[in-house]
């Protein structure tokens, strides 16, 4: 399986480093650098790691664990009002980033009070765009016990939930923080930091769980590959949106237009394949941003083998 | 400041006490508050918060907060206790209208049309202000959802009691019953 990893050093040899990730099966899947100091961040299988440490000890580097990277994380508010905005869905989100996913936060049109609060079609489907969802929840036991949960019910990618009273369990989580609740300054004290770092641990484990179920039905290229192409593009390399580019688990984000890029994003060639015949693409529930679904190495055969048949 | 806490969450209604001492901290406005009740039943669900102010500092005359000085065609009001600035510029405007009050500088303002004499029995009353803020306090407590509102008033105690869809009789009574304790208090 991949691991993700950022390498903090210097630009000296920096070649070789790029190299080795490349000769072990590995991916870069980005670079900051500022002067002569430089972030990469990179996937490499896991069992090769030593050979990446003894690199990185040899460049004078460090390497950081960054088990979020490669994700894109949305955390949900029951609406953006002050009385759930800004605390403690911006310190969730920011402690997730910190983990090196990318993350979004949401607020829903009708998510306040008890028996009205509720989720409709549209805020679903950009829900289940990403790879995992937080949702934050608020103090009342029963309030959360009987209704908020509908909120989440029908969410098709793993969902994280947080609230303020103590359950064992709630339905249709994969993971529960509580302890947290509405909060009207920020979650700096001990305590409610080390909640916070729960969160980032429920998530990280449902994320490592996705990426281990991939590896059973491995995708046919990895999503760092196919945004190494896209990053070749002019519309991609003009772009002003930050990350115009984003990873998921199981595909890509790219942010340009579907209908004016649909085409040029699937004549892509990887491996000596169009980009159409191994992903799904599509345009996202986010304005202006095309979707792409890596398909599974058996998918891409079965696919072949049907066309071949034909 | 005392808070009482009632109603059949207590957890949770602990935690919105803490929110509410903490929004007051935030605001700057924790002694204003001389007893707070706040009655909390999620599963109707009704939300009483019931607050008993203080007696708000004496108002004050113009003269102690500001120099006066009789010029020609008006008044020079400069402001020598600047906490009373925004109030004093508030209450010259109200009076004679912003036509005639002209500010020169942060704490200079000429009143025309006027002599000091004037503004001998004009005083600053901070109480609506602080009313105001308190109110504040309480919209930003008050969970989003619970849109049905119903207020008791009386001159130092407020009560608001909040709910979803409507409410039943005995529950605006309950509140009211909270509001007469705070009076009595």
């Amino acid at each position: 399986m991949y691991q993700v990893l950022m390498f903090d050093g210097g630009v000296y040899k920096i070649n070789e480093f790029y190299e080795l990730i490349e000769d072990i099966g590995g991916f870069v899947v980005q670079k900051t650098q500022i002067q002569v100091q430089i972030l990469v961040t990179f996937a490499i299988p896991e069992e090769d790691r030593p050979i990446i440490e003894a690199k990185a000890r040899e460049l004078g580097g460090k390497l950081l664990d960054v088990p979020l990277a490669g994700t894109e994380i949305v955390v949900v508010g029951p609406t953006l009002g002050r009385h759930h905005m800004p605390h403690p869905i911006c310190d969730i989100a920011e402690t997730l980033r910190r983990y090196g996913a990318i993350t979004v936060v949401m607020g829903l049109a009708r998510g306040k009070g008890k028996q009205t609060a509720q989720i409709n079609a549209e805020e679903k489907a950009i829900i289940n765009e990403y790879d995992a969802a937080v949702f934050v929840v608020g103090n009342f036991r029963e309030c959360v016990e009987k209704h908020k949960y509908k909120l989440w019910q029908d969410i098709e990618v793993p969902v994280v939930a947080t609230c303020g009273p103590e359950f064992s369990s709630l339905p249709y989580c994969e993971a529960l923080v509580c302890g947290i609740g509405r909060k009207v300054e920020r979650m700096r004290r001990a305590e409610e930091i080390q909640k916070l770092e729960e969160v980032a641990s429920k998530v990280q484990k449902i994320i490592t769980d996705r990426r281990r179920d991939i590896e059973l039905d491995p995708l046919f290229v990895h999503p760092a590959e196919i945004k190494d192409r896209l990053d070749e593009l002019e519309a991609i390399q003009e772009n002003l949106r930050p990350a115009p580019v984003v990873l998921h688990v199981d595909g890509v984000r790219a942010k340009v237009p579907y209908d004016k890029f649909k085409d040029k994003i699937a004549d892509l060639e990887i491996y000596g394949r169009k980009l159409r015949e191994i992903a799904t693409i599509s345009p996202s529930r986010m304005e202006g941003s095309i979707l792409m679904k890596i398909k599974t190495r058996s998918q891409v055969e079965s696919e072949d083998r049907s066309r071949a048949k034909d | 400041m005392e808070m009482i806490v009632e109603g059949t969450d207590k957890e949770g209604a602990e935690t919105y006490a803490q929110i509410f001492e903490r929004i007051l901290l935030e605001m700057g406005i924790t002694t204003v508050l001389e007893r707070v009740h706040l009655l909390i039943r999620p599963e109707d669900p009704l939300f009483v918060i019931s607050v008993r102010m203080r007696k708000a500092a004496g108002a004050r005359s113009v003269h102690e907060v500001a120099n006066l000085e009789d010029m020609e065609g008006g008044v020079m009001v400069s402001i020598t206790d600047e906490n009373y600035a925004p109030r004093l510029l508030a209450l010259l405007w109200k009076t004679y209208g912003r036509d005639r009050v002209e500010q020169l500088t942060r704490y200079e303002v000429f009143v025309s049309g006027v002599t000091r004499m004037d503004f001998w029995e004009m005083k600053i009353d901070p109480e609506e202000e602080l009313r105001a803020q308190v109110l504040d306090a309480i919209w930003k407590l008050v969970p989003e959802g619970l849109k049905i509102r119903h207020t008791f008033s009386s001159s130092d105690v407020l009560t608001i009691a909040n709910t979803e869809h409507g409410f039943e009789a005995d529950w605006l009574k309950k509140a009211e019953e909270v509001h007469h304790k705070m009076e009595a208090a």
